[in-house]
């Protein structure tokens, strides 16, 4: 029949067609010897949000700028301090600090860095509150241009936290001048920094193309070409790494992590992150929860370890504080501890009276397996746990309002690295309405850590409020979370605890 | 026919402004951006600060007339997320999605239209009972399963074409063939029905007594005014591609409009929803128009009713 060998025909070609253009398609590699490039390719579950530092506000988005703009000073893989753009600071007083200026620098536009870009950088950010980064920065009153190498920043009143600031996602030094001459609009078209790479392509939600800047002023960078990738859809992801077409692969799920480790010339690494996943519980007078032992009950039916090893797949920290090492102020003697006494629980719940309480308990979905263990736990020491699973921007609703009831769970992050900004939401202002904590000894300590301009009392005082929080337990803390990573054995990656990925700290194996 | 265009064209002006207002006040009332653009440790004071910035807390109406003053001149808004503005974020992403719907659409018909036919023309058989299994299975399989599969068997095991992302015709194959098989599998027994209809004519009855040889009894004769039904098919379900293609797209990475529009809704980015409702209301009107001209074109029978 002519109809039938035509369709027949028709399929054969379709099937040579893919063959021939699977044929010609050669795997992108980190690697080129015809040309020699060395390209990174980095593949994440979100595209960038802008190239303009100060309105972003995930990590993954900074993890791609990193690479364009230098801050004044940086955390090192340890969290320490070391100079870029400042090489050196002194407190001059309480509320001023004194600045050095790299010299030799310039923008990728050929622009000097000087003082004045530091100045217009700062304050920017600090007085413009339509900016996502804004609230970071607004204690940082003024910026005094001493001369071309040298800056003063005022803060507004003692400010222990300024090195914190300038080292933190969002303080990249932006060119002063191009910005004013052509727009904010342009700039965040054609963006320009001083950073060993620079801008070279953006497809939104596609990919981000950098290439090396040539004149960079530190080591020279180590790549012709970084690519950083959205690929939101994490199998996809995981399928990227295996078949060679991506050389790192971020939000490795735990489910696919013995597939790729399994598999040769690819591997797994993993890194503590700055979140802890952590049940936040309610105090308001009337509430089940406002009862001590029902709180410890809740703390003592949870198996920490057992989530960890069961659902996140052994990526986790167990820890009873939020405060994690690498944070200023984190008290070591509660990380990697953890409470769990089932029969214990159940004990203290007859003896508060309480058995059978109801625990209302709202959750994001993207904890929803964590949440339904949980309150699996919880009724078997005797509670009576009703899950309430909402969509993310529906729980961000419930979270601003401070309406969730007895617990709600959430994995909170710090991108100050300093105690503080874990303990803002247990001042006495913060926690109305929320947990309703008010312990006036925690409330002083608080307060007074806030303006206190010695590291060494600064630090005590810290860990004195998480030794206090961990009997108190305004929040059950279940774990620290791990990022989880899949690379190619043809690079070499250490990951970070601030999730940045610094192209030049990854480096080509035999290349 | 011309007046029946001019008087579908002014019909689009008050549904593009109804369907403003409503996503205008949905995308205002579901939800607060604001909690979502700050950190967990942000104070209320921080929230406040932002939302004040933004002018969201002007009160609901005031909001409306400055949106419409704005839109009339083109300016959706600014995007939350990326800072620009709305309207030409949305329109970059539309050659993309209409890569994908076109090649998705090529694909269907190069499935529908031949198998179509042959289960007409066999019907009963053996080979119509494995086609209608076929359209079954092509219609019932999920996009996001069908996807994954796809690239696991193409790209990771036999290595033959690349995994997502948008590229050469190689990086279209896969993408289009998960988006079309669901439309080509409805186009195949729609294009059946309708041949089967056509076949069961008097004036087939008269070409085949005039012993015209069957191959041209179909191309010439039936199919054609078969494929009247299948244009409209095509014009319909373009449209809806346009917008509708988010798993498809979330599952290659392809940077089209779908991930951004749901992107945005999450993330409560309120000019980016508009600006991309909009363009989609648009583009369905005119497409719908478009296919509506089209059919009475290609069916005297309707162009002169």
């Amino acid at each position: 029949m002519k109809t039938k060998s035509w369709i027949t025909s028709g399929l054969l070609l379709l099937v040579v067609a893919i063959v021939l253009a699977g044929c010609g398609n050669s795997k992108e590699s980190s690697t080129d010897s015809a040309t020699n490039s060395k390209t990174l390719t980095i593949g994440n579950a979100t595209d960038i949000e802008s190239f303009d530092p100060h309105n972003n506000n995930n990590t993954s988005s900074e993890a791609v700028l990193v690479n364009m703009f230098d801050y004044l000073v940086k955390n090192d893989n340890e969290q320490k301090k070391v100079p870029v753009l400042a090489t050196s600071w002194e407190q001059v007083n309480d509320t001023t600090w004194r600045f050095k200026l790299r010299e030799g620098v310039t923008f990728h536009n050929g622009d000097p860095f000087t003082a004045a870009d530091v100045k217009y950088t700062i304050d920017r950010v600090a007085k413009d509150s339509a900016l996502k980064q804004n609230s970071y920065f607004k204690s940082i009153k003024e910026v005094k241009v001493v001369d071309d190498y040298t800056v003063d920043m005022i803060t507004d009143g003692p400010d222990p936290l300024l090195l914190n600031r300038l080292s933190k996602m969002g303080a990249g030094i932006l060119p002063s001048k191009y910005i004013k001459e052509k727009g904010i609009d342009a700039f965040l078209k054609s963006p320009v920094g001083t950073g060993p790479y620079k801008f070279s392509k953006w497809t939104k939600d596609d990919r981000v193309e950098l290439v090396k800047n040539d004149k960079y002023f530190g080591e020279a960078p180590k790549w012709d070409t970084v690519v950083f990738r959205s690929i939101p859809e994490a199998s996809t992801r995981v399928s990227e790494l295996l078949a060679g077409g991506i050389d790192i692969a971020s939000g490795i799920p735990s489910t696919d992590v013995e597939r790729i480790q399994s598999e040769e010339g690819k591997q797994i690494v993993k890194a503590p992150i700055q979140r802890v996943l952590q049940l936040i519980l309610r105090e308001t007078e009337g509430t089940v929860t406002a009862d001590p032992k029902v709180r410890e009950a809740i703390d003592l039916a949870i198996d920490k370890q057992g989530i960890v090893d069961s659902i996140a797949g052994g990526a986790g920290i167990v820890t009873r504080t939020s405060v994690t090492p690498g944070n200023f102020g984190a008290d070591p003697s509660l990380y990697k501890q953890t409470l769990y006494d089932p029969a214990k629980a159940k004990q203290l719940l007859q003896e508060s009276g309480h058995t059978g309480a109801e625990l209302n308990m709202t959750v994001s979905s993207q904890y929803k397996e964590y949440a339904e263990v949980v309150a699996a736990m919880l009724n078997e020491a005797g509670f009576k746990a009703n899950l309430e699973v909402l969509e993310p921007s529906a729980f961000s609703e419930r979270y601003s309002s401070k309406s969730f009831k007895e617990i709600f769970m959430i994995g909170i992050g710090n991108s100050l690295f300093d105690a503080s900004n874990n303990y803002n939401r247990y001042l006495k202002t913060e926690a109305a309405g929320e947990t309703d904590y008010n312990n006036p000894k925690v409330e002083k300590l608080l307060q007074d850590a806030l303006v206190n301009m010695d590291p060494a009392s600064r630090e005590k005082q810290y860990q004195e409020v998480q030794q206090i929080l961990a009997e108190d337990r305004p929040a059950v803390y279940l774990f620290q979370m791990e990022g989880i990573y899949g690379t190619d054995n043809r690079v070499k990656f250490t990951p970070r605890s601030d999730e940045m990925f610094y192209a030049d700290d990854i480096t080509p194996v035999n290349g | 026919m011309k007046g029946y265009i001019i008087k579908s064209l002014l019909q689009v002006i008050p549904v593009l402004l109804l369907v403003s207002l409503i996503v205008f006040i949905l995308v205002r009332v579901t939800g607060d951006p604001v909690a979502l653009m700050l950190p967990e440790t942000a104070t209320a004071e921080d929230r406040a600060v932002l939302t004040e910035a933004l002018g969201l807390d002007q009160p609901l109406y005031k909001q409306y007339i400055t949106f419409l003053g704005s839109a009339l001149q083109g300016d959706f808004g600014t995007s939350f997320r990326y800072g620009e503005s709305a309207l030409p974020l949305v329109l970059e992403r539309l050659p993309a999605s209409f890569e994908l719907a076109v090649a998705a659409m090529i694909f269907a018909i190069i499935m529908a239209i031949p198998l179509g036919i042959l289960s007409a023309v066999k019907r009963n058989t053996f080979t119509d009972l494995l086609i209608s299994g076929i359209s079954v299975i092509g219609k019932a399989m999920p996009n996001f399963w069908m996807g994954i599969m796809l690239i696991l068997f193409f790209s990771v095991m036999l290595g033959a074409l690349p995994v997502s992302g948008r590229g050469g015709i190689e990086h279209l194959l896969l993408p289009a063939f998960t988006l079309g098989i669901g439309i080509g599998a409805q186009m195949t027994r729609l294009v059946r029905s309708s041949m089967l209809e056509i076949l069961n004519q008097d004036y087939i009855l008269t070409a085949k007594s005039k012993g015209l040889r069957p191959f041209i009894i179909i191309m010439k004769h039936a199919f054609r005014n078969g494929l009247i039904p299948v244009v409209t098919i095509v014009g319909l379900q373009f449209t809806s591609l346009i917008g509708g293609t988010l798993i498809t797209e979330t599952v290659f990475a392809w940077p089209g409009l779908g991930q951004l529009l749901v992107t945005a809704v999450n993330t409560h980015d309120m000019a980016i929803v508009q600006a991309s409702v909009f363009v989609i209301a648009l583009i369905v009107i005119i497409g719908n128009l478009l296919t509506d001209i089209s059919y009475r074109l290609l069916d005297p029978r309707i162009r002169y009713s």
